[in-house]
């Protein structure tokens, strides 16, 4: 997961501060590369602590940090695969927030040795969720916590999403159809 | 509207069989259509279903030799392949089964054409059953190209960072010119394929006494300036290199006539006599140039070629220097 989380900080800060942030975060942190490749692996934490260094260079909080690249996996036009791969889980938020349970297994079948965080969703009420997630990776819930928001977003749900402690998220569906949910087609046009 | 009844005493009505089978097909005895699910009269859009005949509908692919809807439920073991006869790409699979009553109930499901199918027919999540794996397997087929494609990327980029690294074992750092090794893997390549070359084996003069008297920095100076030079003086496709401290060789395959060759180490020699600025001081270097041709030399063998280049070199130097000597001799 770290290859994964290093490439999205990469995509997200060098799009959204620029190149020179993205380098100077590296100098910081005293890496010896400043291109992470998804499909390699580094030591276990350089993710946490590249964030750590994002923070300081950024002067921002690390949590609004992962948060925001949460946000832009979903939203940037380079990372539509990432929308549709979250968006088969169903078709209204509701029930994506149920298809994230078999997200490990789905990511298992495309890459076998992804050590996806667990999760495990309650529902308390019908409008009233809680997900746990664990992860060795502190950044994990922030980043899912804003990966939701742009979903809900996506679906046109209108919701209060907070994390709550280390390990959980809590959800709150206020308005199921507050907006036109973004158009999915299933199956992509041929090229 | 209840119609298809299953013994003993499960009787499930049109509404219930379309949920659970969004893609069945209910025909009478002879083989007429009673009713289709709602998927699979989405796929066979433009044909008119209601009383038509099976193979009205559909073009039988296995099992061989069946065309209607009897002769395939006879024919076929536990399933069989059908393409619609409206133009869809996407084929289907089926399995079938007479009632007791004689009606005919078929299934259907498209197999491995599911993304054509859905693409083509634009269908969504409410035309698949709960439990069809169809969305996990469009799920997988979109992860999957996801994948791929990041892993050819990667390929890609290795490929660049290769290139890269070996570009950059062949370059002498200082000049910009090639070095000793790739002067090595070019004269050995030349050698090997036949094809006729000449060599120009250039030392400058005074080098020496510029490091001596300007210092280091004067020194790679000067020898930046040449590199210079020699790449203004040649063309892309020859190949100049550093290959010791002041020593440089040039091979060239695509000029070997005498007087353009004499020519070309003229104008290098002309050039890096100039006084070269160097701060408030002025460095000054000659060049001499020994010039053979493989064609002359009679030999394919790059130590023997070098050898000889060495004495045109040393015949250049004991001529007086800035001077280019062509030696048109054997190699003993």
């Amino acid at each position: 997961m770290d290859a994964l989380m290093l490439r999205f900080l990469q995509g997200y800060v060098r799009d959204t501060f620029g190149a020179a942030l993205w380098h100077a975060i590296c100098q910081r942190g005293g890496l010896s590369i400043e291109t992470f490749e998804p499909m390699l692996r580094y030591p276990p934490g350089l993710a946490d602590a590249t964030a750590g260094h994002a923070a300081a260079v950024l002067g921002r909080p690390v949590e609004s940090i992962w948060e925001d690249m949460g946000t832009y996996l979903v939203t940037s036009s380079g990372h539509e695969g990432v929308r549709r791969l979250l968006r088969f889980g169903g078709v209204g938020f509701a029930d994506f927030l149920h298809s994230l349970e078999e997200l490990p297994g789905r990511a298992r079948l495309a890459m076998p040795d992804l050590d996806m965080p667990e999760i495990h969703l309650t529902e308390c009420a019908a409008d009233r969720f809680v997900l746990e997630c664990r992860s060795p990776l502190g950044g994990t819930l922030r980043v899912l916590t804003g990966m939701l928001t742009a979903m809900a977003d996506d679906y046109g749900t209108l919701c209060l999403i907070d994390p709550v402690g280390e390990d959980r998220i809590s959800i709150r569906i206020l308005d199921q159809d507050h907006a036109v949910a973004r158009r999915f087609d299933l199956a992509l046009p041929e090229t | 509207m209840d119609l298809a009844l299953l013994p003993p005493g499960v009787q499930l009505s049109c509404a219930v069989l379309a949920r659970f089978m969004p893609m069945h097909l209910l025909l009478d005895a002879s083989g007429r259509v009673l009713g289709a699910g709602p998927t699979l009269a989405r796929m066979l859009q433009g044909l008119p279903l209601e009383g038509a005949r099976f193979e009205e509908l559909f073009e039988v692919r296995s099992p061989g030799g069946a065309v209607t809807a009897e002769e395939v439920l006879a024919r076929a073991g536990h399933r069989f392949r059908l393409v619609a006869r409206n133009g869809v790409r996407a084929g289907l699979r089926g399995l079938g089964e007479r009632l007791p009553d004689g009606r005919m109930l078929m299934n259907f499901s498209f197999g491995i054409d599911l993304i054509t199918a859905v693409r083509d027919l634009g269908l969504s999540d409410g035309d698949f059953v709960a439990t069809d794996l169809a969305m996990e397997l469009l799920y997988l087929a979109e992860a999957n190209a996801a994948v791929t494609r990041e892993l050819r990327a990667l390929n890609l980029r290795l490929e660049g960072a290769r290139l890269a690294a070996e570009e950059e074992a062949l370059t002498d750092p200082l000049t910009g010119l090639r070095n000793r090794r790739a002067a090595d893997l070019v004269l050995e390549r030349l050698c090997a394929t036949g094809t006729p070359f000449a060599m120009l084996h250039m030392d400058l003069d005074y080098f020496k006494s510029v490091n001596d008297t300007l210092g280091h920095a004067a020194g790679d100076f000067v020898l930046e300036q040449v590199g210079r030079i020699l790449r203004e003086e040649l063309r892309a496709e020859d190949c100049a290199a550093r290959i010791g401290g002041d020593e440089f060789l040039v091979l060239l395959s695509s000029r070997i006539d005498l007087q353009i060759l004499q020519g070309i180490a003229d104008r290098i020699i002309h050039r890096i006599t100039q006084p070269m600025p160097y701060g408030e001081d002025r460095a000054q270097v000659s060049a001499s140039i020994g010039i053979i041709r493989s064609l002359d030399a009679g030999s394919r063998d790059p130590a023997q070629l070098m050898a000889l280049a060495d004495r045109a070199l040393y015949a250049a130097k004991d001529a007086g220097r800035a001077r280019a000597v062509l030696l048109v001799a054997k190699v003993p």
